[in-house]
């Protein structure tokens, strides 16, 4: 009873020098750099691409780093896409923001005056083996805030069997050839869909891009978020029109992306938006589907694509670990170093001398092929990130709502931040 | 209870009496043993159900697991996701593991130390202030984790105690204790306190009472207590999301977001860890639930 | 308990209750405050350390949540100064709030309600005796062992068409005509239906053992007395059995009230797909704000705001049910 009482009474102290300690601490963190031996550590949070990759495709990175400057270490954290953004958004109010993180949106760090600019992190080498286009849309005011880390691009990928069964000649490259297409695979029955249309809160965003941009629209650009616009109509009636002709699986607006990419992997759908990674999924779940990949039908059949960037930041934090930043970028964004690693999470390389490098690619030629179409997210924009929870979270209500009533929603919520 | 002040110093009843006379009272006809039985069967079935989908679909491969036109049985068994599961790179599963019992453990002991005294003392003693401090320690119950976790990083990092077990046995113990006091409260103000009354009489002190007296009357809540705190400690997530940031610190409520990728999961290993993550939480019930029917017997004061 | 006699009653039991009742015969005006001080110092051994424990943890990051509803928090998690009431405005202005607010009060009525009712017939049957009896209790504690998302998650999966083993289910015995099954978690009402099936899926395991242990209490000779009585044993489960558990499922259900109202995981998995706000409760709403907007700001003042609404209801409940009466 004795013993238990002392360590009763130990706790207590702990948590009272602990009230006491917080009490005092309120204005945020410490800022400590993790440098006991003079070593200095780099913190690296990372999200989840492929879960049997990524966590040791960084580690193999950091291996090499770490046995050429043995005076860094880096500590890699890695999320799902699920937790990254809430994880982020902890440390930076605790005052720990990682070191470097690969993430989507920037603009509202930059905005906040939390980031280096892109050339202070790396040589002037590392900068200029970026393409351009891939640095322009990391640029807020003429300034590079986020380095370029993997892009995808966007493809129709198509079921030849059920293409075939239904008699459709030719995968379609207009929306009339399309609806009409994914009509006919519908009839086929047996729980076969024409078009797979992922606008449930996963992705609704690109699955959204795809019709509106198609249909001559845009999202906006730096300055202005232009979700309601007469332009991005057309798009929007023509997603209603597929609902409607019941072209589509069941349930659109509801519908992920992720599991009616299973669907569409098992030869159920005829015709659905991919990307890179796609085709290694494809590879591992139904070897023996016959499909093609062919750039996405657009309302005048002029070819356009999605593109995605994600992107590298350095969080200025202190302020003293430029340097040990600089060379672990350096490091990465040499050939030998990053074109395994964006080979083996499958996407597009943005470095012109990995492009090089996997120019002969078989699996990525189609998208290769049309990345210079590619149109981006308006990313640039700090209100990007609060339009594109808006998307996530409303445009599936197009599904059974007005389409012009969807989208002055949307650009409502957007506008509000 | 018309039988207050039974004759307690026969409390800690012998066991083999009591268990006589719950068979010879439980004399009854064969056809309502039956019926019984098939209800027991059916709760069994109910419950065990979602869990048996979860283990096949553990042996099941990544591809297998979506796959249209499902079946309702595995088609192959493929026993080696267990021992593959043990070494993947997405995170050190042993690792996950151990954290995962040195947290809940020591979380549980140290909700029981603070709890139980607390329990007993505002069952047992009116004293200014006892509804204050019973519903004070409810309402931090009613705050919500996901906003709470901000403000728990900010709190230990400045602590120095950011990415460290002893931080997440704290919160851990400190969100659950409210329940484990009002659970234990009840079951302790349940005991006549003519009983305690009598004891001190003889002599005995308030913590002689507590332990003596008390605690064998109050197994089976105490017992509830235990499970509801550990089983809350075995599952947090919320904050040891941002708390522990190394992987093998993480417990394994974090190490399965791990399989989770941006485009697709690896179901057989999401579910495998699962399914044995409930394991040890239905041991340490199998232990303690002779406990629960020990306190049964020890309960029903005779 | 209704024969225990009410603390305040016993005269003055200061001889056998020895520590804190020493000061003697209280009872004359200025003795009463010191006495008051007095015990309360004396309570401090026993109630300290849980005092210290729950507020040193708790208090900073619920101060952090009140001050942060006052304050413009930029996406990134940047603090931008005050805003005053500004966020709880944007909060009550939602034109979704209130039909949000009120499924969250069907959530937890139609949740506990069905928890109390199923749970108080299961212990019935697991107080039985009968062969097999351990395995079965085993079998109940599942639920609760295994994390709240992850049997969501398997239920989810089995709803889902195409690869749903639910769905298919329903589809090879008829009650679904789309060979691919139905899209139960696609549409608002269905999936909400199916969250409630499942969070009182996972509430029943905490709330039947907490009446078994209660059962566990119920004196056996009362019982042996009410049937001598010539009491039917569904008078004596009403008028005997049920009055003794009172202590043990007042408090099962204030745990319950709190934590099903507090519960996100499983809505936030089975609704999460749905586009708009038909299927939300305060508690994704919450979750909404933080992981889909980032507005951390508005996420706290919803949470204040939360925190009010269920300080409310559980005062209302302590006050009507009175779980600590018997002391």
């Amino acid at each position: 009873m004795k013993k238990s009482l002392r360590f009763g009474s130990a706790i207590a102290i702990a948590a009272a020098a602990s009230l006491t300690l917080a009490s005092c601490g309120f204005g945020g963190g410490t800022g400590d750099g993790g440098d006991t031996s003079g070593k200095t550590t780099l913190d690296l949070l990372v999200p989840t691409y492929d879960p049997d990759n990524t966590q040791g495709n960084w580690e193999t990175v950091i291996d090499g780093f770490e046995a050429a400057n043995p005076d860094i270490d880096v500590k890699l954290e890695v999320q799902s896409w699920d937790n990254l953004e809430s994880v982020i958004a902890t440390k930076i109010q605790g005052g720990e923001a990682p070191d470097i993180y690969n993430g989507g949106p920037f603009a509202g760090f930059a905005a906040d005056e939390l980031l280096y600019p892109a050339e202070e992190v790396v040589s002037a080498e590392t900068f200029s083996d970026f393409q351009e286009s891939f640095i322009a849309n990391a640029e807020v005011d003429g300034t590079a805030y986020a380095l370029p880390l993997i892009a995808s691009a966007r493809a129709l990928f198509v079921n030849n069997t059920l293409l075939e069964q239904a008699g459709v000649a030719a995968p379609p490259t207009t929306w009339d050839e399309l609806l009409d297409a994914a009509t006919k695979v519908s009839a086929l029955g047996g729980g076969v869909a024409g078009y797979g249309m992922p606008l449930g809160s996963e992705e609704a965003q690109a699955e959204a891009a795809v019709w509106l941009w198609g249909g001559g629209g845009t999202f906006g650009d730096a300055d202005a978020i232009t979700v309601d616009d007469p332009a991005n109509l057309p798009g929007a009636e023509q997603i209603k029109k597929m609902i409607d002709a019941g072209a589509t699986q069941a349930d659109p607006g509801s519908t992920d992306r992720s599991p009616l990419m299973d669907i569409f992997v098992q030869g159920k759908i005829g015709m659905q938006v991919g990307l890179p990674p796609t085709v290694g999924q494809i590879e591992e779940g139904n070897p023996e589907l016959d499909y093609s990949i062919v750039p996405i039908p657009t309302q005048d059949g002029s070819p356009i694509t999605v593109g995605v960037m994600d992107q590298l930041m350095a969080f200025e934090n202190d302020g003293d670990k430029q340097e040990a930043i600089t060379k672990f970028l350096d490091y990465y964004y040499t050939a030998d170093v990053y074109v395994p690693w964006v080979q083996a999470e499958g996407f597009l390389p943005v470095t012109k001398s990995g492009a090089e490098a996997l120019g002969g690619e078989e699996a990525l030629q189609p998208f290769l092929e049309v990345l210079p179409d590619a149109q981006f997210y308006p990313s640039t924009n700090p209100a990007w990130s609060a339009t594109d929870a808006a998307f996530k979270a409303l445009f599936g209500q197009i599904q059974t709502k007005p389409a012009q009533e969807v989208l002055t929603e949307i650009q409502a919520q957007a506008d509000a931040g | 209870m018309a039988v207050t002040a039974p004759a307690f110093e026969t409390i800690p009843a012998p066991a083999t009496s009591a268990r006589k006379r719950r068979y010879t009272e439980d004399q009854v006809p064969f056809g309502k043993v039956l019926v019984r039985m098939v209800a027991g069967l059916i709760v069994l079935l109910v419950f065990i159900l979602p869990y048996v989908i979860m283990f096949f679909g553990s042996v099941k491969t990544k591809a297998q697991i979506r796959s249209v036109d499902p079946t309702y049985f595995p088609t192959e068994w493929h026993w080696e996701n267990y021992i593959n599961m043990w070494s993947t790179p997405e995170t050190p599963l042993v690792q996950n593991l151990i954290s995962t019992i040195i947290i809940s453990v020591f979380a549980t002991l140290l909700v029981l130390l603070v709890a139980m005294p607390a329990a007993y003392y505002t069952a047992r003693m009116q004293f200014p202030g006892r509804m204050v401090f019973l519903f004070l320690v409810i309402v931090t119950q009613m705050l919500q984790p996901a906003v709470l976790t901000s403000g728990l990083f900010r709190q230990f990092v400045t602590l120095g105690m950011i990415d460290t077990w002893a931080a997440m046995i704290f919160i851990n113990a400190a969100f659950n204790l409210s329940f484990a006091v009002w659970i234990m409260h009840s079951f302790f103000a349940g005991i006549p306190k003519e009983v305690d009354e009598a004891a001190q009489i003889d002599g005995a002190g308030r913590l002689t009472v507590l332990f003596r007296i008390n605690l064998p009357l109050v197994w089976p809540g105490i017992v509830t207590a235990i499970v509801f705190t550990f089983v809350a400690c075995w599952n947090e997530f919320a904050a040891s999301l941002v708390i522990l940031s190394t992987a093998g610190n993480q417990p394994l409520s974090v190490a399965l977001t791990k399989f989770v990728g941006q485009y697709e999961t690896s179901w057989h290993y999401v579910f495998g860890v699962s399914i044995v993550a409930i394991i040890p939480v239905v041991i340490l019930f199998m232990i303690i639930e002779k406990r629960l029917v020990g306190g049964l017997t020890a309960g029903s004061v005779k | 308990m209704s024969t225990t006699t009410d603390a305040s009653s016993i005269p003055e039991a200061g001889a056998a209750e020895r520590r804190p009742r020493s000061g003697g015969p209280a009872g004359t005006d200025a003795a009463k405050p010191r006495k008051g001080g007095r015990e309360l110092l004396a309570s401090l051994p026993w109630i300290g350390p849980a005092l210290i424990l729950i507020f040193g943890v708790v208090l900073f990051p619920a101060v952090v949540m009140f001050y942060n509803s006052t304050r413009d928090i930029s996406i990134s998690g940047l603090d931008k100064g005050s805003v005053g009431f500004d966020n709880y405005i944007e909060v009550f202005t939602f034109p979704y709030f209130w039909p949000i607010f009120g499924r969250t009060i069907v959530w937890v009525v139609v949740v506990v309600a069905a928890t109390v009712v199923i749970s108080l017939g299961l212990a019935q049957i697991l107080n039985k005796a009968f062969p097999g009896r351990r395995i079965v209790r085993l079998a109940v504690i599942i639920p609760w062992a295994a994390s709240v998302v992850m049997t969501t998650m398997v239920v989810y999966y089995g709803l889902e068409p195409y690869f749903g083993i639910i769905n298919k289910f329903l589809v090879d015995v008829g009650l679904i005509a789309t060979p691919e099954g139905y899209g139960w978690t696609r549409n608002p009402e269905t999936a909400f239906a199916w969250s409630i099936v499942v969070a009182v899926f996972v509430s029943l395991p905490f709330t039947t053992y907490t009446i078994l242990a209660g059962l566990a209490t119920v004196p056996g000779d009362v019982l042996e007395a009410a049937k001598m009585d010539g009491a039917g044993p569904v008078r004596t489960y009403f008028n005997v059995v049920l009055p003794q558990l009172r202590g043990a499922l007042s408090v099962a259900v204030l745990i319950n009230i709190i934590n099903v109202f507090n519960s996100l995981p499983i809505l936030k998995v089975m609704t999460g797909s749905i586009p708009g706000y038909d299927a939300d409760t305060i508690m994704t709403m919450i979750f909404k704000y933080i992981q889909n907007q980032h507005k951390v700001d508005v996420a706290s003042a919803l949470s204040v705001v939360a925190f009010l609404i269920v300080i409310v209801i559980v005062a209302v409940y302590v006050k009507v049910v009175k779980p600590m009466k018997e002391v």
